[in-house]
């Protein structure tokens, strides 16, 4: 794999004197881009930055009144030590996004909760895919990975792949994107199946219409490249390309999935050990 | 009960007060009259249902409390919308939006404006975004009517790539064209906001500092009908206002809020200063992603955005009464009356296109 190091050099402006990293540079420290960030670098100082910030019930988020987005927990799991990471799966093992009643308006399976950006909310594909990349990786017996496999495979496009959750509205079907499609491919895995077949040909439909966006071709090759998948080659080049004409607007979450794709951090997920 | 405002790692910190801008600041010492509007706020909560949450069916009214803080909002005046006929967005754009801002008396002499269009989306064969060129010609007009600076920011609601949004819509290029930067409202610095109304029970907001600095916010949506809400519009664009690296993609946390009420706290947080819909090419029926797009030959500009709402509803062939949101918002946000607003361009009766709906938003047309 072809590797830029300048990817993790501009990342590492993001980071604050705290060691956190922001969702852009100057920006004070939040979960999300320091969970990746801490995973792409190998940066103990983030990792410090999320063990400080771990929540008594295990969970790494963002807060304000009634709202408490826990999402960036699974990828903070990979970054802390025992036993604040098993605090953190503690906490996806058993916050799950809220059962939906049956609609014919919105036919999903409500029954599958996936996992939810906000705490009390429903399951989404990217929250879902991150907590069974973690539990995966981290706690392979969850039982809790049959429902993220069973959410993934209900919400999928019509194409095999992914938006941010809903497949079909009023009797549309909607669209999948490549970003989403590449979250999800980074959970599943090839003893999954079809939605797995079908996910990653998805994927390599999708891609090359959305390569003018750095998250997508970021978390597009870390699929690729993890599932060992022939697209990966192209899509380094044209990362490289957009890295290079853009640095990606400076957006700290697809600098650190750049940087993961193309450097030791996927062996962090895939691997099991930071 | 007390409540101790944290920053976004759960520290404690003082809020931000609910936000000010120019316009607002001049009627913010007629205050009272939402006493009585706050008490029909809370009968709109209770008969209000959610779209989306599990409490279908159920009652809600958050604690009780008065669904606004009468002191925030003064009384809605007289408001000034046009509507203008404008068929193409490759002729006449900038003159058509000069028109439209000269029409309804736009002041932004000195003023930080920021342009919220909708990127909530993008798919080249639809009709979901505001048309970037019309972003462009309005981010122009703005800078020829001396305002000390334009910016354009959009958090979109279902993509998180936002760099692939605006590129592929084209909004990155003529944007640059012009050297008018963009904000990415779901990766700006946030700060909270206390909300002025409480039709959720949300109470604070994140909200980007590029809203909270702006002197003049211009909502800038495409005309649309909307499969949870009727139509979506100035008010309902707001949304975009809110990150999605808190809130999530889709901003479901509003959802489960209920969709309507946020929309009103959301807005009531927001508060545009002025409104520019553009309906030269809208979207009708299972809106707002996935309906058809409509040429309805219409831009719409206003500087109140309860009026602008209910004139391009209008336009679109709804009765904006029976459109619980939108009514709600003429009690407190802006004004709703339709005798009261003050029609300056095109008459919106005999400009009316006939926007096809789902058939559970049959009974809000006219």
């Amino acid at each position: 794999m072809k590797r830029t190091p300048d990817l993790g050099r501009t990342l590492r402006r993001a980071q604050a004197a705290d060691g956190g990293f922001g969702p852009r540079p100057g920006a004070p420290a939040e979960p999300e881009p320091t969970a990746l960030a801490a995973v792409a670098l190998g940066d103990t100082a983030a990792a410090d930055w999320l063990a400080a910030h771990q929540d008594e019930d295990g969970s790494v988020g963002i807060r304000l009144g009634p709202v408490w987005n826990d999402s960036a927990t699974a990828l903070a799991s990979f970054a802390l030590s025992d036993p604040q990471r098993q605090a953190a799966l503690d906490h996806l093992a058993g916050g799950q996004g809220r059962a939906t009643a049956e609609s014919p308006i919105v036919p999903h399976d409500g029954s599958l909760r996936g996992w939810a950006w906000t705490s009390g909310t429903a399951g989404w594909v990217e929250p879902t895919s991150r907590a069974l990349l973690a539990l995966r990786a981290l706690r392979p017996a969850a039982p809790q990975i049959a429902d993220g496999v069973g959410y993934l495979r209900d919400r999928a496009c019509i194409d095999g792949g992914w938006n941010y959750g809903n497949r079909s509205v009023y009797g549309e079907d909607l669209p999948s994107y490549a970003q989403t499609t590449a979250a999800a491919m980074l959970a599943l895995r090839p003893e999954d199946g079809a939605v797995f077949e079908q996910g990653m040909a998805a994927l390599g439909n999708l891609w090359r219409g959305e390569r003018s966006g750095g998250l997508t071709l970021s978390m597009t090759l870390a699929a690729a490249t993890a599932h060992g998948d022939p697209m990966a080659g192209a899509v380094a080049d044209e990362l490289h390309a957009l890295f290079q004409a853009t640095a990606f607007t400076g957006d700290t979450v697809a600098l650190a999935w750049g940087t993961i794709a193309t450097g030791p951090g996927l062996d962090v997920f895939f691997g099991g050990s930071p | 009960m007390s409540h101790t405002p944290r920053d976004p790692m759960g520290q404690p910190t003082p809020l931000s007060e609910p936000l000010e801008r120019r316009r607002f600041l001049k009627g913010a010492a007629v205050v009272g009259a939402g006493v009585a509007a706050g008490a029909v706020g809370a009968e709109f909560l209770a008969r209000h249902q959610d779209s989306q949450s599990s409490t279908v069916g159920t009652p809600v009214a958050p604690n009780g409390r008065p669904a606004f803080d009468p002191a925030s909002f003064a009384p809605p005046g007289e408001a000034r919308v046009a509507v203008l006929r404008h068929t193409s967005y490759d002729v006449g754009l900038e003159s058509a939006v000069a028109q439209g801002l000269t029409a309804i008396g736009a002041d932004v002499s000195g003023a930080h404006v920021l342009l919220k269009p909708n990127f909530v989306e993008f798919d080249a064969l639809s009709a979901i975004n505001t048309e970037p060129r019309l972003v462009a010609a309005a981010a122009l007009a703005f800078r020829r009517m001396g305002a000390a600076s334009v910016t354009v920011g959009e958090g979109p609601g279902h993509r998180r790539d936002t760099q692939f949004v605006m590129g592929s819509s084209g909004l990155s290029d003529v944007l640059a064209a012009i050297d008018v930067p963009f904000v990415d409202l779901n990766t700006d610095a946030v700060r909270p906001v206390r909300l002025r109304s409480s039709y959720t029970d949300l109470r604070e907001l994140w909200l980007p500092d590029a809203v909270a600095k702006a002197d003049i916010v211009v909502s800038m949506p495409k005309m649309k009908t909307h499969h949870w809400a009727g139509v979506t519009l100035s008010l309902k664009n707001c949304f975009g206002c809110v990150p999605g690296r808190v809130y999530g993609w889709p901003k479901n946390a509003l959802h489960w809020a209920g969709l309507e009420r946020s929309i009103l706290d959301v807005a009531g947080a927001v508060r545009p200063d002025y409104a520019i819909v553009d309906g030269i090419v809208g979207m009708e029926g299972n809106g707002p992603i996935s309906g058809t797009p409509i040429s309805a030959g219409l831009l719409v500009f206003g500087d109140d955005p309860v009026a602008t709402d209910v004139t391009a509803a209008t336009l679109m062939g709804f009765d904006p009464e029976k459109i619980d949101y939108l009514r709600e918002a003429g009690r407190f946000l802006g004004q709703g009356d339709r005798a009261k607003i003050r029609q300056v361009g095109e008459d919106p009766q005999t400009d009316m296109k006939d926007f096809a709906v789902l058939s559970p938003f049959l009974g809000m047309k006219a």
